[in-house]
């Protein structure tokens, strides 16, 4: 469904010095600094597929959206929409995408939301039947339809989110991309643009593009992971083999009757509190079992729990690695 | 040729359904409407009276007679008029560029600078069009200005080519700032220039600035050339009768150009961070 071969950006920053003297050097002589954005980025995401695209700020994420979704042009390399470059062919290829960038809306602030529905009905050629039954749809998944009738600036932000959501599905796009839509989100209209993204996903084999800060979002979306920094690819792949790479250990927390810490010898001690000891262990060393088996044979055990590595552990390695 | 058609219809539809959401917002906002009725056409037919002052003292400027000169102003006023209409937003551009709106325009399957010119359709343009209209006719009816059909078709023909050539250059002015990346606003100084060059014959400018506004800019198409023929005045070049078609093809020219240019610029256009 979205084919990136070989992409490359790069900005030219004008760099200028400080102070008086340096905008009057500027003047004269501008020295050009090249920022790589993006270096050299492939990949493929097929049909039905949910992406959780994500890196630092500053990582090249933002600049990569933004040339799938035709707003800017590579420098070099490509980016194919269902076969067609986006960046030649932009009045065509994005007739297949539906976006929404969180921090932006495209409705019209002033008017009724229906009103910027028109507008997109007229610039996609929807027929009202088939608008009709996607408004239908999407007032099942997010209650929209209860905002047609509401200006967009008396809306709350989850409110226009959901407006936002169901402007960019009008012309069932193929794929969706979706850029930090849950940023600034209640916990309840989380849980609804979650919703909406597998619903959307099930009923109509959207292929979503997700790029979050949000770790709730990957954890509960997406299967695959894609993590980038400093432009180039750091990880691609299926989430829970990610996370077995990347951290391959679990945290055992023990309680004890006393206050003891007994040690282990294919454990690590992360921290004593009371009478609770974690212990850090690879998975491949030993089981959970074995672990309490020979502790308790030292101590008697009160309690137990078990903390498989996080999300957000292999989100703050992935961004520590360098390349 | 079909294919045309249905590509016209289409962006027909679609100007019609904005025009319709940029009626609606103005109902939203009932108060701004009357600031613009009232103050717009004042603005013009306090310059107009200004000029008939000129004219009554020194009587007339550079051999062009009262009537002949309402006739100018007239049409310079008509054609500024449709372009703060259907261009104004090219005055903003910058602001586009640096904020990176945009961003939705190329996510969607329309011409960028349709949707940029488009979406914010400027309907209060319109109160600049009475002043026009009413000094232009005052003009035709002092100097005999017949409305014979090829008279009629001329003055369409002169205002489309007067009205792309403004918005040509706000176009081409606008479109800078996909290199200097910085919102300029240029519109009052734009104004200013197209005002004093364009509601008064440039022919009591110094030669070379006439040169320039000829050649390099060519702003003498928007309404003293052709209007001059139409007048029956001698101008430096002799237009052989073709005056007003003239400044449609000179329009339609500074359009593409401006086109041509902007799809240049768009390519260096770097959004906006987050």
């Amino acid at each position: 469904m979205i084919t990136v071969r070989d992409l490359y950006k790069e900005y030219r920053v004008t760099e200028r010095g400080r102070g008086l003297g340096g905008t009057l050097k500027a003047l004269f002589k501008q020295e050009e600094k090249i920022i790589k954005a993006v270096n050299g980025l492939d990949f493929y995401v097929g049909k039905g597929e949910i992406v959780g695209f994500i890196g630092p700020n500053g990582s090249g994420k933002s600049t990569t959206i933004k040339m799938m979704t035709g707003i800017l042009a590579p420098t070099s390399g490509e980016v194919l929409i269902d076969g067609r470059n986006i960046t030649r062919y932009r009045k065509e290829a994005v007739r297949d995408i539906g976006v929404v960038f969180g921090q932006r809306t495209q409705l019209n602030w002033d008017l009724r939301l229906e009103e910027s529905f028109e507008l997109l009905r007229h610039i996609y050629r929807i027929e009202k039947k088939d608008y009709r039954e996607t408004l239908e749809v999407m007032d099942s998944i997010l209650g929209v339809g209860e905002l047609l009738n509401k200006p967009v600036r008396q809306m709350s932000l989850g409110q226009r989110v959901k407006g936002d959501l169901t402007a960019a599905m009008l012309h069932s796009p193929k794929v969706l991309f979706l850029d930090e839509p849950t940023i600034g989100l209640d916990v309840g209209s989380k849980y609804a643009l979650r919703k909406f993204i597998k619903e959307i996903n099930a009923i109509k084999g959207t292929t979503v593009i997700l790029t979050t800060h949000d770790l709730g979002d990957i954890q509960e979306l997406c299967e695959r992971l894609i993590i980038i920094n400093g432009g180039v690819m750091m990880e691609d792949g299926n989430l829970s083999e990610i996370v077995e790479r990347i951290a391959p250990y679990r945290t055992l927390a023990v309680e004890y009757y006393d206050a003891v810490v007994p040690e282990h010898a294919k454990a690590e001690i992360l921290s004593v509190s009371d009478n609770v000891v974690r212990y850090k262990f690879m998975k491949a060393d030993m089981t959970a079992a074995e672990l309490i088996r020979d502790l308790s044979e030292l101590y008697p055990i009160k309690d137990v729990g078990i903390e498989e590595a996080g999300i957000d552990d292999i989100i703050r390695i992935a961004y520590e690695m360098k390349k | 040729m079909k294919k045309i058609g249905s590509a016209f219809a289409y962006y027909l539809g679609v100007t019609m359904c904005n025009i319709k959401m940029a009626l609606l917002t103005i109902v939203e906002y009932p108060s701004n409407i009357l600031g613009w009725v009232i103050s717009n056409p004042i603005q013009f037919l306090l310059g107009f009276a200004t000029i008939k002052f000129v004219v009554e003292q020194f009587g007339g400027i550079n051999g062009w007679s009262y009537g002949q000169l309402a006739f100018l102003y007239g049409i310079s006023v008509l054609s500024h008029a449709f372009s703060m209409i259907f261009f104004v937003q090219g005055w903003f551009m910058g602001f586009f560029v640096i904020e990176g709106e945009f961003d939705r325009f190329l996510t969607r399957p329309l011409s960028v600078l349709y949707q940029f010119f488009f979406t914010n359709i400027n309907v209060f343009g319109f109160t600049d069009l009475i002043p026009g209209i009413l000094v232009f006719l005052y003009g035709c009816a002092k100097t005999g200005f017949s409305f014979t059909a090829s008279n009629m078709v001329g003055i369409m023909a002169l205002l489309i080519g007067a009205t792309l050539i403004r918005g040509g250059i706000y176009i081409l002015l606008g479109t800078t700032s996909f290199w200097t990346k910085s919102a300029n606003d240029f519109g009052q100084f734009v104004q200013e220039i197209f005002d004093k060059t364009t509601m008064y014959p440039l022919s009591m400018y110094p030669e070379a600035m006439q040169l320039i506004l000829t050649f390099l800019i060519p702003i003498g198409w928007v309404s003293f050339y052709p209007v001059s023929e139409l007048m029956g005045i001698e101008t430096a070049f002799s237009a052989g009768g073709m005056g007003v078609w003239i400044t449609l093809g000179v329009g339609i020219v500074t359009m593409i150009a401006a086109g041509l240019v902007f799809r240049i610029g768009l390519r260096r256009y770097e959004s906006a961070g987050n």
